[in-house]
């Protein structure tokens, strides 16, 4: 249950570490609030400083750039379809640009199986764990 | 006379269980026995019939073992428990932090520490979605040694999501 002002890890090497959630998209029956595999749009709290190199391909964000993510991780507890039901101890989520695809390359840590159910499947292929 | 009619008329003379006209995975149980007493048709003791005849005979000897609040086998919260499910992820191994018990709605929660995060994971026992539940390291009583842990003095462990060194002793237990 993320909404205004819900802040989340950012799990992916695009740079930022820290964002906060400004808005939750195009959700009609949600109250505002976002749940794993829904969009938002952020504000990057606290971001890796940022190299000065122009080695890597990887577009890096910066501290107050606002951008769109998907929630992989909620502390709230999510139903699965077989019943089971499943939360996570942090609430995460992997940066995106405005054609919902990924910024970063690699995502690092565990993200929610039911990001596949909601048409997240190439995130759910690039997290080394999935639970 | 040809076989199709022979098999049919089989078929309609058979004791099968009646089908259900408006769905297909709909089970209809087949008919006990035994017909039932008077005042079960009444509805007394409707309830307590019904947690003994709807989870199937081996999740009820689960009900009635493991998660029961008596038992001499029940496990204990603080023990470590790996349940095999039928849909993905289909194993998940934690410490069990409650029983919730609720009849055939029974339910465990179990946490465990993923790539340094905590998950957790409540589980509905007599579901058959769940194939299997192991026991890897039951916690309670004596020493404390070998595949017995340190016995918990509450119900609940919820403390267990504050302390990460107490998880981790849990786990060293299990691993030692």
């Amino acid at each position: 249950m993320i909404g205004l002002k819900g802040t989340l890890n950012v799990i992916d090497n695009s740079g930022a570490l820290l964002i906060e959630c400004v808005n939750v998209l195009k959700q009609k029956v949600n109250n505002g609030w976002g749940g794993v595999g829904d969009e938002i749009v952020c504000v990057v709290k606290r971001a890796r400083p940022v190299a000065t190199s122009t080695g890597s391909t990887v577009v890096k964000v910066r501290r107050g750039d606002v951008r769109r993510a998907v929630i992989v991780r909620t502390k709230k507890s999510v139903r699965r379809p077989d019943g089971r039901i499943v939360s996570f101890d942090d609430n995460a989520a992997v940066l995106l640009n405005n054609k919902r695809e990924m910024l970063g390359t690699r995502i690092a840590g565990v993200v929610s199986a039911d990001l596949r159910m909601k048409g997240w499947g190439k995130i759910v292929s690039l997290a080394p764990k999935v639970i | 006379m040809s076989l199709s009619l022979l098999r049919r008329f089989a078929r309609s003379m058979s004791t099968a269980a009646p089908s259900y006209p408006f769905s297909k995975l709909a089970v209809i149980p087949p008919a006990p026995a035994t017909p039932p007493p008077a005042p079960l048709l009444k509805g007394k003791g409707l309830m307590a019939h019904l947690s003994d005849t709807l989870p199937s005979p081996d999740k009820l000897k689960l009900l009635k073992t493991y998660f029961s609040k008596r038992h001499p086998l029940r496990i204990l919260p603080g023990s470590v428990l790996s349940v095999t499910m039928g849909h993905a992820p289909t194993q998940f191994t934690g410490v069990l932090l409650s029983v919730r018990r609720r009849g055939i709605d029974t339910s465990i929660l179990l946490r465990n520490v993923v790539n340094r995060l905590g998950v957790e994971m409540q589980v509905f026992v007599a579901s058959p979605h769940v194939k299997d539940i192991k026991i890897l390291q039951r916690a309670g009583g004596g020493t404390g040694q070998g595949k017995v842990g340190k016995r918990m003095r509450r119900a609940k462990l919820f403390y267990l999501r504050d302390s990460p060194e107490k998880m981790s002793a849990i786990s060293a237990g299990l691993r030692g």
